[in-house]
């Protein structure tokens, strides 16, 4: 798209106009933009003129920004809440995140769905419905950037913004057949209100159709800003140059189960299936996993840490907005654990991590790469996840690959390489070391010439 | 009672006592003397001057000289050092971390940490561990346990802490090197106070590993104190080792030692006395001019609006007391009992009875409000190289003056108010000697730059010493 405006075949005000039609004809059926933010995608676009004489990788391509996080001067911040909605709560400043979306010529048309403060893999929040799956309606578009990869899914946008706490990047990316990458800790800045998000596990990304605009993207949005508590290293190359490379000849481990439960066939055959690839690419392929993985205290001191994280948020912005806000059961139920847990406990968690990490990063010697399912099943049923009775088990039951390298720190990625037979798409899970996300995007690249998914194009579309 | 130079051997400053590394490194390769030789010179010197300044509590000669027959190749070959009985820990060795109830069940560490298979890896031999208040909370060496170290300026002050014990030792020419670890100038303040080069690098920038993956909530990294810069520069070569399973990504590795003696731009430099002893003042005012001779562009009272902001320390007493109660927390379950009131100083127990009362949020929304401030700091350096500051408020106090269980807590507070603040950021900053005080104390002064910029601290500090600029230390004051 950004071509076509350097070869001035398209303006970025006709790309947005055409951005904005686009979101007219399917966001009805998917509920995946929840604020347009038309009148300033306009001015954005019409001040960029014909576009044509820019350095801006991509200037003028419309692009949608996640409802939480991510924010934009004036702009509203909602995160799912209902309160929040209410008093149409509206962003101090712009998130330099924001800045350097804008930096890469990006025009933001809109603010997508989440989960209330993003604290789920579907995207149902009560205070502005569910969105739809464009590949199927009744099937959930994954969570939380669950908006964000329903419109790109559906062809409203190419890319748009996403985040990652515990799969967020990556689920909604399985679920509606795009590719996400979850960048490495420190990558991308979480300035100016904070140092990190949810004590280094959550880190800002976004979800597109092809590698080489993830890989673009993150170019541009991995720039050290004064104040970082840290930063990752630089790679030696662009990350662009990455997706049209080929990578060396890899040492992978695939792991098809998962030793806390049931893995559906679907996303078993998907796995496999990624390892027969990738042994035909000239990679070594064996069955391994770091024993890690299936530690029985992980998800204790997860939910420790990002309680605590969580509550700390929300009293933050209780006392900013000086009133309390309502919110959902189950976020309830999370603040008030949040709320219980002492210092001396918190740190413990954080402490539990950290050895974790050091553990984990062992198999990393002798592997490249980790290759598993990204949810246990296929996409589940719009309400599966919000079930009264069901919905937390539901959760247990599905989220057993993702979170782990949350904790990590690691760059992760959810490349869209199966179908099932209902014509659902299920992700697969790369993992690779610290700071190997251009290792990652070679592969990406690599499989994406192998195993095309370009011309899959779901029911709902724009197109 | 002075120390000749060994001669011919081209030593670049004044405050020699000794070899620096470079230099033993050189005369070892040069085949002048043996590894052997370095070592029983170290444990010699040690043996003379340690029964005055009490700095090594530790020692493993016999270990050190059986290394040192064995020699491993590496950028420190031969080189003997110093390691801080807090932190740094050796298979095998004690690990008391000042603490009396570690002492008295005598705790050995139970793995070599990454730090220091990567200084032995190196070809470093450590003659033994050095002394530490409890846990490292404060800025004099003077623990229950072990007692006070002493400056080797003057044997009646302190040498600072909490890295006393290390600074000591280097200060008095034992160890060209030895370990230290900075989580609110604790490798500043005893290089300050010792005469001393004492860089506190990036928060990330060596590795804690295996047993942490950060140091006090992100506030402490580990180094080494020495007497040149050239030998900083080549310990930090050593020790920005990356390794498995790192939690804090850190960019911007570079071979530090060949950076030295470049050219440098025109540097912009912020200078802020605050509220200091005139003597501290002094020093500073010394450095500004000769950075002015240098060519650098000094600007007088200028530094972050927010960087006396007192609402820091409030914050970091929350992270500090919930920290403090979980190491003991930590102890507790290793050692296998309860610790009582009897087991633990006082200023440590009533922190860690405070900590144990706070909440998790709280500790959250501190280090939030902590790295709201780091930004709002952080932009004087995209305008500004460097800021130059006193390192402590005071000259060294003497021994005593700050472990007073009543009247020490005041007057630490008094001292402190320059250091904490790269703790805080995450900033690298760095100790260089300037001054003189009337007792004949070294007095020190401090640079800071942005974030993973150590390349600047180590060029300017080198272009100080290289211009002779130094303090040069007063005798050493020992009883032989």
């Amino acid at each position: 798209m950004a071509q076509l405006v350097r070869s001035g075949e398209a303006t970025p005000a006709e790309l947005v106009d055409e951005a904005i039609a686009r979101a007219q004809r399917v966001n009805g059926d998917l509920n995946a933009i929840i604020h347009h933010l038309v009148d300033g995608a306009r001015a954005q676009a019409t001040a960029m003129g014909s576009g044509g004489d820019t350095d801006a990788p991509l200037e003028g391509v419309p692009f949608l920004t996640k409802d939480l996080m991510c924010s934009t001067e004036g702009d509203p911040l909602h995160d799912g809440n209902a309160t929040l909605r209410d008093i149409d709560y509206r962003a101090p400043h712009d998130t330099h995140l924001a800045t350097m979306f804008r930096n890469l010529g990006l025009v933001n048309i809109g603010r997508t769905n989440t989960p209330e403060f993003g604290l789920t893999i579907t995207t149902e929040p009560a205070a502005y419905g569910p969105t739809r799956n464009p590949w199927n309606l009744d099937h959930s578009a994954g969570g939380s950037s669950g908006g964000s990869a329903a419109a790109v899914a559906a062809g409203i946008v190419p890319i748009a913004h996403a985040n990652d706490g515990g799969g967020s990047i990556r689920v909604p990316a399985s679920e509606c057949g795009l590719f996400g990458l979850k960048p490495t800790r420190g990558r991308v800045s979480a300035g100016p209100a904070t140092g990190e998000a949810w004590a280094g596990a959550a880190i800002e990304g976004v979800v597109s159709r092809s590698v080489r605009d993830s890989a673009v993207v993150l170019d541009g949005i991995s720039h050290e800003w004064p104040g970082d508590p840290y930063s990752a290293a630089p790679p030696a190359r662009p990350f662009a140059t990455a997706p049209e490379t080929e990578p060396s000849p890899l040492r992978v481990g695939i792991c098809p189960t998962s030793a806390w439960g049931a893995v559906h066939s679907e996303c078993r055959d998907a796995v496999e299936a990624a390892g027969r690839t990738m042994e035909e690419l000239g990679h070594t392929v064996v069955e391994a996993h770091p024993a890690e993985l299936f530690d029985d205290e992980f998800f204790d001191n997860f939910r420790t840490v990002i309680g605590v994280s969580i509550a700390a948020e929300i009293d933050a912005l209780e006392r900013s907005i000086g009133q309390a806000l309502e919110l959902e059961r189950d976020t309830r139920a999370f603040v008030e654990l949040g709320r219980r847990i002492g210092g001396v406990e918190y740190i413990a968690a954080v402490e539990w991590f950290q050895a974790y990490t050091r553990r984990m990063a062992h198999w990393w010697a002798d592997h490249d790469v980790l290759v598993t399912p990204i949810l246990t099943e296929p996409p589940p049923r719009i309400g599966e996840l919000r079930d009264p009775i069901r919905g937390r088990d539901r959760l247990r039951e599905l989220l057993h690959f993702t979170p782990q390298f949350n904790v990590t720190g690691q760059p992760a990625m959810s490349v869209p390489l199966r179908w099932t037979s209902d014509g659902l798409p299920v992700g697969v899970q790369f993992v690779g070391a610290s700071a190997s996300e251009h290792m990652l995007l070679q592969l990406a690249g690599q499989l994406e010439r192998a195993v095309p998914w370009a011309g899959r194009i779901p029911p709902v579309s724009a197109w | 009672m002075g120390w000749a130079h060994p001669p011919g051997l081209g030593l670049v400053t004044a405050n020699n006592r000794h070899d620096d590394a470079t230099a033993l490194i050189a005369r070892l390769g040069a085949g002048e003397l043996t590894p052997v030789e370095a070592i029983e010179n170290a444990i010699t010197e040690c043996e003379r001057t340690n029964p005055s300044l009490n700095a090594l509590i530790h020692p493993r000669f016999d270990a050190a000289l059986d290394q040192a027959r064995r020699p491993v190749e590496g950028p420190l070959a031969g080189v003997p050092i110093a390691v801080k009985d807090l932190g740094c820990e050796q298979a095998g060795e004690p690990h008391h971390r000042g603490a009396a109830f570690l002492a008295e069940i005598d705790w050995r560490g139970d793995h070599d940490s990454y730090l220091y298979r990567s200084l032995t890896e190196a070809g470093a031999v450590s003659i033994g561990r050095t002394n530490t208040p409890e846990f490292g909370t404060t800025i004099t060496t003077e623990p229950a346990a072990y007692g006070p170290t002493r400056n080797p300026s003057n044997l009646g002050f302190s040498p600072g802490g909490s890295s006393g014990g290390s600074a000591a030792l280097v200060a008095a020419g034992v160890v060209p090197l030895a370990h230290g670890n900075d989580g609110g100038g604790s490798i500043r303040v005893p290089a300050s106070a010792c005469g001393l080069v004492g860089l506190k690098v990036t928060r990330g920038r060596v590795s804690t590993g295996p047993r942490s993956g950060e140091h006090r909530g992100g506030f402490a990294v580990d180094g080494m104190l020495t007497r040149t810069v050239r030998d900083s520069a080549l310990a930090l070569d050593v020790i920005t080792r990356r390794w498995p399973g790192e939690s804090i990504p850190t960019g911007g590795m570079q071979p530090w030692s060949e950076l030295l003696g470049a050219d440098i731009a025109r540097l912009r430099i912020g200078v802020t006395k605050g509220r200091c002893h005139p003597d501290c003042g002094d020093a500073v005012d010394a450095a500004a001019r000769a950075l002015e001779t240098l060519g650098h562009d000094v600007v007088p009272d200028h530094a972050p609006e927010a960087w006396f902001d007192p609402e820091v320390t409030d914050q970091t007493i929350v992270m500090r007391t919930v920290g403090m109660a979980r190491e003991l927390e930590s102890w507790e379950a290793r050692i296998g009992r309860p610790l009582t009131e009897d087991d633990v100083e006082q200023s440590n127990w009533w922190s860690a009875e405070i900590g144990k009362t706070l909440s998790g949020t709280m500790y959250v929304a501190a280090q939030t409000w902590l790295r709201a401030w780091a930004r709002r700091v952080a932009s004087f350096w995209s305008a500004c190289d460097l800021l130059l500051t006193p390192v402590l408020g005071a000259p060294p106090p003497p021994i005593g003056h700050l472990s007073d269980p009543v009247e020490g807590p005041g007057r630490l507070r008094e001292l402190i108010g320059f250091v904490d603040q790269a703790n805080v950021s995450g900033q690298p900053a760095i100790s260089v000697p300037m001054g003189l005080s009337a007792e004949g104390l070294p007095i020190g002064v401090q640079l800071v730059a942005a974030s993973a910029r150590e390349d600047l601290l180590l060029a300017v500090a080198h272009q100080l010493e290289a211009a002779d600029a130094f303090a040069p230390l007063s005798d050493l004051d020992l009883a032989s």
